[in-house]
């Protein structure tokens, strides 16, 4: 253990600006917008036993972020560290080891210091494609999701291993994307070795275990703390989902004993046969953060975080799926744990929790422009983010991940795709004491002759955003097609369809719920949200 | 003749004043007064000129920063602004990018749009990407958008259209039809004030501009209607965020560009540095009483960049501000001064800033009710400070109070010593510094022991040896007259004005005569504004620079262009200039790879003003006797000799540890060979590597 608080203090913030400088290279060398723009990925450093020490936390998604910190050892267990050299890196996208979806690449990298395993660099991005139907909920089974790659040598002592690039850019529609994403991340691993071998020669270290156990260990302290702080007791909350076609139960029991929290999720619904199903890995990534966000939010996120956590979902459940399950859209159950744990501790901690928010929309399109160039898009918007316990929720941001959207402009240069519009949604967001955020309304046609694939991510149709303490739910999405003709359908929110020039496309993300009742809001507030337009009567 | 530099500060407006003739030297500090920030800086114009014997009518040039345009912003002072938008697009200010700044705060908070929902209209038009219109503007439409929103009291007006980076016809038929329907009301048009992709960012530094365009307009006017009712018949220059000097008229149609004014100026006051001391790479170290700021000068000139944010709602967090998409000098600042509180964290770690106690109540030891122990009181316990000649002996400083703060607040908490306490203190926030520099550094591809670090603001010289050397600066300057070091950087301000233009295309695809008549377009709009400030045409030199990135990248590196009158091979020499831009930051290139170009931009500069100082000594012995210091090196309190920097002669050395005192700074010198230059500079050289 270091006891010296200052050089602790030091160590540490190199740590976090190093992985904060490796997120940046990484963003900066992506190829696809899903990395550059939309910031869907997460970096971490980790111990040389596969513990995680830092994480960027200005950008990065905290599923992503999580289930690398917790899925990084599956790395160590297929390559120990006697079969790793200097100038490997591992690649794997195993769903139910790391992120949950195949999308999701892992990229780690060893680094050597004086001939021994220091200490492991990750990444994990959102990638374009992974061939198969291409990202959509729609799939029976993962394997029609596309490439598995377990954990793989891709650069072997510095020389990529060209027969596994060939692989996967035999097996996927965009390969400069997919590829240009996959080398950013090896650069930005890469510059983050130089850095860590230069930190550690500076603090005069050989080794991070000291360093790996003192900050595990203040973190996990810190989070025991906090537990300690909140009574006892078991808190549940149950929250109902519009699924693929019937309706996800989420059921939540969150335990506080001691310095300890345990969630079971038994009473939730089974394994759906579509892909919205949720690896545990996942399950336990997105609860952690709910946790984390209500009870000790500002102490930095590592292994020693998680430790005094654990989370249950029965095998076969929608919250613990088992191979080989469709995968794609987990998130679209997945992203509403936060607020299931929310909804449970706000029994007992209601001023550190939030109502609840709408749910990332997502639409992965490909196609062709007219002058015969495939195209694939995927982006995605935000709802409006649940109303505080003394402030109103955020018009159209994210809530529990944490992407950009892309711009117009550069949708409209990259694809043949034109915005209509993008506005927000006045009344949208739940009415209470602190009024839930405003949603948003999203027009799009295609100029392209030839018609594109287009599949739908999106939730909240059916079941919209609940308030907290007497606040009322947001209004839910929608999803609609006009065809050419004039005919209009309300689209399977989680199904693929065929967009064509003369189509126009509405979709329209829900808005957060409210918090506290209605009658309690300040008289001030109203007059302003009628003036401003964003609620009308 | 005489040239005035004013750099009007958020506490103090420092100004320095150089006799063409003789390079005989005026210094002068007043208050600030934020009301009419003009009446302090004619008071200490007034005051120099009255000291020196001189009339206003011989003030050939005065050059000006000043923060006015972020203090607007952040203080939402600025004008009632609308917005007129695409039909559809409304909401862009506040849909924003739609991400968090922070993981794990649900609690967060985004900057309030300054054109509120109320004041922004749609009208009917539509571009394409490809420029082609695919909705003309709709006339009647704007004008009753026009009409409205001048109804409702709207005293600038911005407008942003999708595409209009592309092409700018639509805004400006707005622009006409405003002038007739609502003349007198300010207008900012996107594909003006920052033609470039990416609409949330264009619309934000559209609004911003529009914002500030009155007040700003307003105070120019009357500035220097006051000074020439005084006499002054000479030029009035405007430093903009670029480093560049402007006339007041492009001051007044793009009062965005002021908006890193005051910190161009600390940029510039590097260059005036590597000017005298003949060194063109440096880092300068600005350190205050609330934050700190560093800047890369390259070949004599500040690095620059386009991504500002302004008005941050938890300090220093990026994202947390409102975007700012104009050029600008590029520096880092961090919540690191000598106000900066140190506390114990929940982890029972050591934490420094960023909070700080500002000037009020201030540091424990100002004796005016701060309880908080802060950068200063700790560098008062480790005997860094003269508590008897703090500014000069102005300010007398209570070592009780900032002994009682660290040892209740820190030392007892952790378990150490008072001094090992108030070291932390030191330790950790020149660790801050050093974290930001670095990685300012790296992410530029650059390190530390190719620059020499020059240190000024009334911090930096106590700071800045520590942080040197744990950035591997091989040398540390610490200039004569740091107190004032940004006023200096107005004198070398050269005349400059940048235009950018979007145009995306394969490089392997590039029209070069089109691109050709493009820059010649952009050298004629650039020459314009030089000339009205009075600068030769034949002195004007063009900079040309294109984004550039891979094909499929958002993010784009700035490679350096030849001239255009030459079109041939200019493809090859690109590519090969981004590819080795490329690896220098990531390691590898993608040689397979498409490249595509992003913005074309230009620079026009004018010449350099050339500036010579005759700095004077005073007679006596500079050594003062000895005092007990922390000596990090040593880990104790060890006997450190001190000099007095009014007293040390040009090409004096000595040997470090050393304290050298001045008015408003001490600088304090671990182990390390220093020499006194012609310019009365400390000359500090560091170990190699250390």
């Amino acid at each position: 253990m270091i006891r010296d608080p200052v050089l602790l203090e030091i160590v540490w913030n190199r740590l976090i600006a190093m992985v904060e400088e490796q997120a940046r290279v990484l963003i900066n060398a992506a190829f696809s917008p899903i990395v550059s723009e939309m910031q869907d990925l997460a970096v971490g450093v980790f111990d040389r036993r596969g513990h995680m020490l830092a994480q960027s936390i200005s950008t990065g998604t905290p599923g992503h972020t999580i289930s690398m910190a917790t899925g990084v050892r599956h790395f160590l267990d297929r390559y120990p560290a006697e079969t790793l050299a200097p100038g490997d890196t591992l690649l794997s996208n195993d769903p139910w080891k790391i992120a949950g979806q195949l999308n999701d690449m892992t990229v780690v990298t060893p680094v050597f210091h004086g001939g021994e395993l220091l200490a492991l660099l990750a990444s994990t991005c959102h990638s374009i494609d992974v061939g198969g139907r291409g990202y959509s909920a729609d799939s029976r089974e993962v394997f029609e999701e596309g490439l598995t790659i377990p954990v793989q040598k891709l650069i072997r002592g510095g020389e990529p291993n060209e027969e596994l690039f060939e692989l996967i850019a035999a097996n996927v529609r965009a390969p400069r994307e997919v590829l240009g994403d996959l080398r950013a991340q090896i650069a930005a691993n890469e510059v983050s070795a130089v850095r860590l071998a230069a930190i550690m020669d500076e603090l005069g270290l050989s080794r991070l275990d000291d360093v790996s156990s003192s900050i595990r260990g203040r973190s996990d302290g810190a989070m025991r703390a906090a537990i300690r702080d909140i009574p006892d007791g078991t808190y549940r909350h149950a929250m109902r989902l519009d699924g693929f076609d019937e309706p996800i139960d989420i059921v939540a029991a969150v335990t506080v004993e001691s310095d300890r929290v345990h969630v079971d999720f038994s009473g939730s619904s089974p394994q759906s046969r579509r892909g919205i199903n949720v690896v545990l890995n996942y399950t336990f990534a997105y609860t952690a953060y709910g946790l984390i966000c209500a009870i000790c939010p500002a102490v930095p996120v590592n292994a020693g975080t998680f430790e005094a956590l654990s989370v249950f979902a029965p095998e076969g459940s929608i919250l613990n799926a088992r191979f080989p399950a469709p995968v794609a859209g987990r998130h679209l159950v997945g992203h509403f744990l936060p607020t299931a744990v929310l909804g449970a501790l706000a029994a007992v901690i209601p001023d550190r929790v939030m109502a609840e928010s709408s749910a990332l929309g997502a639409a992965s399109i490909y196609g062709r422009n007219d002058a015969g160039d495939a195209f694939l898009a995927t982006f995605f918007s935000y709802g409006g983010y649940g109303a505080r316990p003394d402030k109103d929720g955020l018009a159209t941001t994210g809530f529990p991940s944490n992407l950009a959207n892309t711009p117009v402009e550069l949708l409209e240069t990259a694809t043949p795709l034109v915005i209509r519009t993008k506005e927000l949604i006045p009344d949208s967001g739940g009415r209470g004491q602190f009024r839930g955020g405003a949603g948003q309304r999203i027009t799009v046609e295609t100029r392209s002759a030839a018609p594109c694939q287009v599949s739908c991510f999106f939730e909240r149709i059916r079941h919209p955003a609940q308030g907290l303490r007497g606040g009322a739910a947001g209004r839910p999405g929608r999803l609609v097609l006009r065809r050419a003709d004039g005919s209009h359908d309300d689209l399977h929110p989680k199904g693929q369809f065929e967009f064509r020039a003369g189509d126009l496309l509405t979709v329209e993300l829900a808005g957060g719920a409210g918090f506290g009742p209605p009658d309690r809001r300040d008289p001030s507030a109203i007059a302003e949200d009628l003036a401003e337009g964003i609620v009308t009567a | 003749m005489l040239t005035v530099g004013i750099d009007i500060g958020g506490t103090f407006t420092d100004l320095v004043c150089i006799d063409d003739e003789t390079g005989s030297i005026e210094f002068g500090k007043v208050l600030t007064t934020p009301a009419d920030p003009s009446s302090a800086a004619l008071q200490g114009i007034e005051t120099m000129l009255a000291r020196l014997g001189r009339p206003a009518r011989d003030i050939r040039n005065l050059l000006h920063a000043t923060t006015l345009v972020t203090n607007a912003i952040i203080e939402r002072r600025g004008a009632v602004t609308g917005l007129i938008t695409t039909r559809g697009f409304r909401d862009v200010l506040e849909i924003r990018r739609e991400n968090r700044y922070d993981m794990y705060d649900i609690g967060l908070e985004m900057p309030p749009a300054l054109a509120p929902r109320r004041l922004r209209a749609e009208v009917a038009e539509r571009l394409l990407a490809d420029g082609t219109v695919a909705v003309p503007l709709d006339v009647t439409d704007a004008e009753r958008a026009v009409a409205t929103l001048a109804d409702a009291g709207v005293e600038a007006l911005a407008v942003c259209f999708l595409h209009a980076y592309r092409r700018g016809d639509h805004e400006q038929t707005i622009r006409a039809l405003i002038e007739r329907v609502a003349p007198g009301l300010s207008v900012s048009l996107s594909s003006e004030v920052v033609p470039e992709i990416r609409e949330y960012e264009r619309t934000s530094t559209t609004v911003a501009n529009a914002y500030v365009q009155p007040l700003v307009k307003r105070y120019l006017r009357q500035f220097r209607a006051t000074l020439a009712e005084r006499g002054h018949a000479g030029g009035f220059f405007v430093m903009l965020s670029s480093g560049g000097a402007a006339a007041v008229d492009t001051a007044e149609r793009f009062p965005i560009q002021l908006i890193e004014s005051g910190p161009a100026a600390g940029a510039l006051a590097g260059s005036f540095y590597s000017d005298t001391l003949g060194l063109p790479d440096l880092i300068t170290f600005d350190m205050g009483g609330t934050t700190a700021k560093t800047c890369l000068i390259h070949q004599g000139r500040p690095r620059t960049t386009t991504d500002l944010e302004v008005a941050r709602l938890y300090r220093f967090k990026k994202g947390s501000g409102l975007p700012i998409r104009v050029p600008s000098v590029e520096l880092i600042e961090i919540g690191a001064g000598g106000g900066s509180i140190a506390r114990v964290d929940r982890l029972g770690l050591l934490k420094v800033g960023p909070e700080s106690a500002s000037a009020d109540p201030g540091p424990a030891c100002y004796g005016r009710g701060g309880s908080d122990p802060t950068v200063t009181d700790a560098d008062l316990v480790l005997g860094y400070l003269d508590p008897e000649y703090f500014l000069g002996g102005a300010m007398p400083l209570d070592r009780h109070a900032a002994e009682r703060a660290l040892r209740t607040r820190i030392a007892e908490p952790l378990g150490l010593s008072l001094e090992e306490a108030a070291s932390g203190v030191h330790a950790i926030v020149n660790e801050n510094m050093t974290n930001a520099a670095r990685l300012y550094l790296v992410d530029r591809g650059e390190t530390a022991s190719g620059y020499t670090m020059v240190c000024f603001g009334g911090a930096g010289p106590v700071h800045a040896y520590d942080v040197a050397r744990k950035l591997g600066a091989p040398r540390l300057v610490y200039p004569a007259g740091a107190g004032v070091a940004s006023a200096f950087g107005l004198l070398v301000a050269p005349f400059s004005f940048e235009v950018v233009r979007t145009d995306i295309a394969r490089l392997d695809r590039l029209d070069v005569r089109r691109l050709q008549a493009m820059y010649a377009e952009m050298e004629s709009e650039t020459q314009k504004f030089l000339e009205n400030a009075g600068v030769a045409g034949g002195d004007i030199a063009f900079l040309r620079s294109c984004d550039m990135r891979y094909v499929g990248q958002s993010h784009e590196i700035r490679v350096p262009l030849p001239p255009m009158d030459d079109g041939t091979g200019l493809t090859a020499v690109l590519r090969t200039a981004f590819d080795a831009a490329y690896v220098r930051l990531y390691h590898r290139a993608n040689p397979g790879a498409a490249v595509e170009t992003l913005n074309w931009r230009l620079i026009a500069t004018g010449p350099r003003p050339t500036v010579r100082l005759k700095p004077a000594v005073s007679s006596g012995s500079a050594f003062k006797g000895v005092r007990q210091a922390w000596r990090g090196e040593a880990g104790g309190m060890r006997p450190v000799p001190v000099f007095d920097r009014y007293r040390l002669r040009p090409g004096e050395r000595f040997a470090g540890p050393a304290i050298v005192e001045e008015r408003e700074s001490t600088a304090i010198i671990g182990p390390a060979e220093i020499a006194v230059d012609d310019h009365l500079n400390l000359i500090v050289t560091l170990e190699a590597g250390s």
